[in-house]
């Protein structure tokens, strides 16, 4: 049994970084912990793994209460966002280094290491040192340590975010087929959204003082609890429209604060806004505004390009309509020249509506 | 920059590394031709940089004395003995420094070590003189010199150990207790064969203050220890010097630190530039 669970956890320095922190991730379960780079994601990881003590709370590996166990004894695996590969150690003695700590026999030792390392597929690069090999292979290499100890809980900190996009991807898919991370409790610390995404059987958003929000792949995406979450998942990021509801009779309007843009509700929209008072930031994503040729949605016809990218599998238009800069999504095929008058359409149901002054959620 | 302008500061280089190795070597030549001369061709009014005969029975009668071999054994108990101290002590104490006294009082007390180091030798070599007399080991003995000399070389291997252990990677450490390996273990698995260049470049440099050192030892040794640099004067026989007997014992003591040099220089580059690249 190895279910991690974090109670009311503190810690700061000079700042409060965790503040009453709690979560549980269950045994087999694949946590991503996601968030802007020094928000606290990897003080996380070092408190679960006892590299730091935790100020309050308690920290639970499977039932024991490990908050005041040192690291050595707390059975915890960790990849560091450094690999922290010992440079003296083949890579055969780096993978084999939680056997040799256990005091293990020599043949027990050596076939448990080649074990991993064939399924990491490094078994030829056993007797390099690591100056020797790839930034990917230092990878396969610091992740066949943590799984070579079989731990209770495999904490991993940004451990593909410094490779290539073709290596990335790969070590991705190997991520997901990895039996061993599916038997433990794992926390996976990243600052990619699509890493997340990709990953997370749960994800955990993480801002100011702790988990903003906790919840699967397509909850967080589709009904972010706060524009910060909103902010965060998404390449390019989502759109913000600061507006006011203007009520005319029975019409429900909003009108962007700056320029003239506005959008009539109607329907679902409609009875999620009709209670509310004040101003209202939408969250737009550049996926759910499309260049229009007639259809049924509502439009927008006096648009105009300021600048439109081509990114191999999508393009990005930067598009102007009255006074507000959108970010859409579009096909790369497209072209579009600056200047270029363009029709925009809105999937107006996909809209997210926040409270202007906190950031929340209106439909939550 | 134009090939004949990198010809001739090339050329420039050579000749003032020329007139360098000159400067350099000329000292070392004289010393060998001379430890190879007889007396009389050592006393003529006119040196000769030539010599007209050479023999080794210079040689020969350092090794057959036995006076001069006891003070290279004793040389060597007392540079040796101090060294492994040296390192010991301040391998332990720079690893403290570095990783677990945190802080201005870290810094301080690191700083504070190694201001023993900053004041003139020569100032405290009379109260040392009378602390060593008051002592029931007394002054002439090979523990008094080994005590001594950890007063030079225990600030500095203190503190080049703790520069050392602040260069390595915490991370390292960390990720062997990750593995299991308590602190101390994680230490002499992880931590200690990282800085080992480092300590090795300690080393040398330790035992080369020990091995010449002449000052103190002449002042408080002499009669039951006895180390080279203390013997080298006794060739001196009233107005005359025996110069090449002189020459040819510190040849030969020159050649262990010559020696060691050269097998550890690998790790003596390696130690002294340690940190300079992180990699």
């Amino acid at each position: 049994m190895a279910r991690l669970e974090l109670q009311h956890v503190c810690k700061g320095y000079d700042r409060p970084i965790l503040d009453r922190l709690s979560l549980t991730v269950e045994e087999g379960e694949f946590f991503v912990i996601v968030g802007p780079s020094g928000i606290g994601k990897t003080t996380l990881l070092r408190c679960i793994a006892g590299l730091e003590v935790v100020d309050a709370g308690r920290v639970i590996f499977g039932g024991r209460d490990v908050t005041r166990v040192p690291p050595y004894r707390r059975n915890a695996a960790m990849t560091f966002e450094s690999y922290a590969l010992y440079p003296h150690m083949t890579v055969f003695e780096n993978i084999a280094s939680p056997l040799r700590a256990r005091r293990m026999d020599e043949a027990s030792v050596r076939k448990a290491v080649l074990e991993v390392a064939r399924l990491l597929r490094i078994e030829q690069l056993l007797d390099r040192r690591p100056h020797e090999v790839s930034g990917g292979q230092k990878q396969r290499t610091a992740l066949g340590r943590t799984l070579v100890a079989k731990p209770d809980v495999y904490l991993l900190d940004e451990p593909i975010s410094h490779l290539d996009a073709k290596i990335r991807h790969e070590l991705r898919r190997q991520f997901h087929t990895l039996q061993e991370l599916r038997r433990v409790a794992t926390v996976y610390v990243t600052h990619d959204y699509a890493e997340a995404l990709s990953l997370g059987d749960r994800i955990g958003v993480m801002g100011d003082g702790g988990l903003v929000q906790v919840g699967s792949s397509r909850e967080i995406f589709e009904r972010p609890n706060s524009i910060f979450v909103a902010r965060h998942l998404g390449q390019p990021s989502i759109n913000e429209v600061p507006c006011r509801l203007s009520r005319d009779g029975g019409a429900l309007t909003l009108r962007s604060l700056e320029g003239s843009l506005s959008f009539a509700m109607n329907g679902s929209q409609r009875t999620i806004l009709e209670k509310v008072r004040g101003d209202v930031l939408v969250g737009i994503r550049p996926q759910h505004i499309h260049v229009a040729n007639g259809g049924s949605t509502s439009q927008i016809d006096n648009a105009r390009v300021e600048a439109f990218e081509a990114l191999g599998a999508t393009g990005v238009l930067i598009a102007e309509t009255g006074g507000v800069s959108l970010t859409v999504l579009t096909s790369p095929e497209e072209n579009f020249e600056p200047g270029q008058p363009v029709r925009l359409g809105f999937d107006v149901e996909q809209f997210l509506y926040f409270d202007a002054v906190h950031g929340r959620n209106l439909r939550a | 920059m134009s090939q004949s302008n990198y010809r001739l500061i090339k050329t420039l280089l050579l000749i003032f590394l020329g007139i360098w190795l000159v400067f350099t070597l000329f000292p070392l030549y004289f010393m060998i031709i001379t430890s190879l001369k007889p007396v009389e061709e050592i006393n003529r009014m006119i040196p000769t940089f030539w010599p007209h005969t050479l023999k080794l029975s210079n040689y020969a009668g350092i090794f057959a004395d036995p006076g001069s071999l006891k003070s290279l054994a004793d040389s060597v108990i007392v540079s040796v003995a101090n060294t492994a101290l040296s390192l010991l002590l301040g391998t332990l104490a720079g690893y403290a420094l570095a990783r677990w006294i945190r802080g201005a009082a870290g810094e301080n007390l690191a700083f504070w070590i190694l201001s023993n180091r900053m004041f003139p030798p020569v100032a405290v070599i009379i109260p040392m003189f009378f602390l060593f007399d008051s002592m029931p080991w007394g002054t002439d003995s090979y523990f008094s010199l080994i005590v001594l000399y950890l007063v030079f070389n225990l600030p500095l291997a203190t503190w080049l150990m703790m520069v050392f252990f602040r260069d390595a990677p915490r991370e390292l450490e960390e990720a062997a207790y990750l593995d299991g390996f308590t602190p101390l273990r994680a230490f002499f698995r992880v931590t200690l064969p990282l800085v080992f260049p480092g300590m090795i470049s300690v080393a040398m440099l330790c035992w080369i203050f020990a091995w010449n050192e002449y000052l103190f030892a002449n002042l408080l040794t002499g009669t039951t220890v006895k180390t080279f640099p203390v013997h080298i004067p006794t060739f001196t026989l009233g107005s005359q010097s025996l110069w090449n007997l002189i020459m040819a014992f510190s040849l030969v003591a020159m050649l262990p630190p010559v020696i060691l040099f050269v097998i550890l220089r690998r790790y003596m580059v390696r130690g002294l530039s340690l940190g300079v690249v992180k990699g």
